[in-house]
């Protein structure tokens, strides 16, 4: 948006993050655009191309040039979607933010469907409903969503559409890195915020049939991973680490024990015995996990200060004129 | 008529208060008119200016609602409230963080704690005390599930701790607000708060409260969090022991590692200079992986080190905290 027209705050702002994944700018361009036209309602549109994209660039600039409206903001090198997304706020002033893929996956008409939602909910989630794809990708998804919500104990049923729309101060909040975009809903959630999922019309280009290589099938894992402990045991990193390394040492003490106890009541030589290299193993493996659970306790208590485990919603409390009780006595 | 918000404490300038009563309240709805009455009458007895914090935990019934309702007839009473369900200890955090009493008292929202006692916790404060924990002597719950785990979970507490507490779980307790507002308090360590106090070498008292039993409500604890608390106390050992000084932990806790791997390694060498051969490879294989173990639990005490030095943390601050000067340096 140009400078003469950001003087008062959009109702929204609409952010698209422009990773390797992506559509051609125009028809891109046109398809949200009309989406935001018919909503009747102020917008801005910020475009965030996360690293080099000439073909796209080229693309915003002919469109800029035919007098549309947006902002780019562009950077030096691929930083990952949610950083691009945070790039992304930090230009936008609306009160609601929308964040939509940068290819064809929901139909530009349903963005209207997400802004909708915010009066229910603080974060609206797509997903994309009815969904093509055949019987063994509909298996795939389902089972993927359940592991999620097995993990995190929130019920979401499409970790991969981009579009979401949420209030300013979920972002203001939570801030996202690396692959967090994915999991904005289920952080979202820990923050107490609420979150819905709304039925999207998933769009007619995105119903290419993709073949899912071991590389998705590990990234879908590596996901759950990393929301595991997002979700668990950040703030309690001996709780994970102490479990896992007591278990193990303990294994590795009792196969020492055992061997120990052969060779006093049996006279078994522990130098022919190579179980004796694996207890020990064990035993020190044990000890070095454990070892770091407790230097992770040591970061959160030294900086248990600027990590809050909690966020007042607000403070709420009645002046004296209101109130029929007089407080300043004693 | 909507209410007045007022979200932060800096917008009402109000002269310090001498006490700040925290209750956190979850799910509490027929007990939050109740409690504000009885704490109410036990402090005007006293005389004291005061305010209540009452932390409202994310409840899902109509708590709020009469919360807001007891705080529209009292502007003494603050309400904090939070999205959701954050726990115990982070509502007693944020309770600590929002009051602005010289002395803040904790205590229970199910009126199973009784506010009378309060009169008691302030005289021990008084007396110079920097935290006064409360013991419910006559506990009134069920046996087996509450009280036995809790004797000797509060007796293991106080071994491992070194600060012997007959009952942590009392959440009856009165602390000097300079010194508890520096403790960190986070994920489930509200039941700890005096040994984690002990990083500033707190002066404790405990007192004898009453214990009523629970009238409304449910409780909320269960016996299912035992290898919790153990870890938990691991870390409260860890972190207010060795925060200072980890890398002298880890070295000690890589002693018997290293001191078991040379043994090993000098075994084999020896009897392999008795009878040149093949080295027996499960005893000198032992050896070196216990040294290199040791050589990995070093490292990690440097790497504590680093993060003691990078963090926001320090012994010094807390030192002053409790601290007392005397003597006599001027004429």
């Amino acid at each position: 948006m140009t400078d003469a027209v950001a003087l008062t705050n959009p109702d929204f702002s609409v952010i698209v993050p422009v990773g390797s994944r992506h559509a051609e700018a125009t028809s891109l361009h046109a398809e949200y655009k009309s989406g935001l036209k018919a909503m009747g309602r102020s917008y801005e549109l910020i475009y965030v191309l996360d690293g080099p994209r000439r073909e796209f660039e080229v693309g915003l600039r002919r469109l800029l040039d035919r007098g549309e409206r947006f902002t780019v903001v562009s950077l030096t090198r691929n930083f990952g979607e949610a950083t691009a997304l945070m790039a992304g706020f930090e230009h936008s002033s609306g009160q609601a933010v929308v964040t939509l893929p940068a290819y064809h996956q929901i139909q530009g008409s349903e963005i209207a469907t997400l802004v909708a939602a915010l009066t229910r909910c603080d974060i609206a989630v797509g997903r994309r409903w009815p969904r093509a794809g055949g019987m063994f990708e509909r298996m795939r998804r389902s089972l993927f969503h359940k592991l999620l919500s097995w993990v995190t104990g929130v019920r979401l049923r499409d970790l991969g559409c981009g579009a979401r729309a949420f209030s300013r101060r979920v972002l203001e909040e939570i801030q996202l890195y690396g692959d967090q975009h994915r999991f904005l809903a289920v952080l979202g959630e820990r923050q107490g915020f609420v979150v819905h999922e709304v039925d999207v019309a998933q769009s007619p280009k995105d119903r290419f049939t993709s073949v899912y290589g071991p590389r998705d099938y590990a990234r879908g894992l590596l996901d759950i991973f990393t929301i595991f402990f997002l979700v668990r045991f950040t703030k309690k990193p001996l709780r994970f680490f102490g479990m896992v390394g007591l278990t193990i040492f303990g294994i590795g003490s009792l196969l020492v024990a055992w061997l120990i106890a052969e060779k006093l009541l049996f006279g078994q030589g522990l130098a022919g015995r190579p179980a004796l290299l694996l207890s020990t193993l064990l035993v020190v493996l044990g000890l070095q996990l454990f070892a770091l659970g407790l230097l992770g306790e040591l970061i959160i208590f030294t900086h248990a200060r600027a990590i809050k485990d909690y966020q007042i919603e607000r403070v709420i409390q009645f002046s004296r004129q209101d109130s029929a009780v007089d407080p300043s006595r004693a | 008529m909507p209410p007045q918000y007022i979200p932060d404490l800096t917008q009402i300038a109000a002269p310090p208060l001498e006490l700040s009563v925290i209750v956190p309240f979850y799910n509490e709805e027929e007990n939050i008119a109740r409690m504000h009455s009885a704490i109410v009458g036990a402090i005007e007895r006293i005389g004291v200016s005061f305010e209540m914090v009452f932390v409202d935990d994310g409840s899902r019934d109509r708590t709020l609602e009469r919360a807001i309702e007891v705080a529209r007839q009292d502007s003494r009473v603050r309400i904090v409230k939070f999205r959701r369900n954050y726990g115990q200890t982070p509502a007693m955090a944020a309770g600590i963080e929002q009051a602005r009493g010289k002395v803040l008292v904790t205590m229970d929202g199910d009126l199973q704690n009784d506010p009378a006692d309060i009169a008691h916790f302030l005289a021990k404060i008084d007396e110079g005390n920097d935290i006064v924990v409360g013991w419910r002597h006559n506990r009134q719950d069920k046996l087996i599930s509450r009280k036995i785990p809790s004797r000797i979970a509060n007796w293991l507490i106080g071994k491992v701790t070194g600060v012997p507490i007959k009952d942590n779980g009392c959440s009856l307790k009165a602390y000097r607000a300079a010194l508890i507002k520096e403790i960190p308090l986070y994920s489930e360590m509200h039941r700890f708060i005096p040994a984690m106090a002990s990083i500033a070498g707190p002066r404790i008292a405990e007192i004898k409260v009453r214990h009523h039993a629970r009238q409304f409500g449910k409780s909320k604890y269960g016996l299912s969090r035992i290898y919790k608390v153990l870890l938990d106390l691991m870390v409260i050992k860890t972190v207010t022991s060795f925060t200072a000084r980890p890398l002298l932990w880890f070295t000690l806790l890589a002693m018997p590692l290293l001191l078991l791997g040379f043994f090993a390694i000098g075994y084999s060498l020896l009897s392999w200079l008795e009878a040149p051969g093949p080295m027996p490879l499960p005893i000198a294989g032992t050896g070196v992986i216990l040294v290199f173990g040791a050589m990995i639990l070093v490292s990690g005490g440097v790497l504590g080190e680093l993060i003691y030095k990078l963090g926001d943390l320090r012994d010094q601050q807390f030192s002053r905290l409790t601290e007392n000067t005397w003597g006599a340096n001027r004429d």
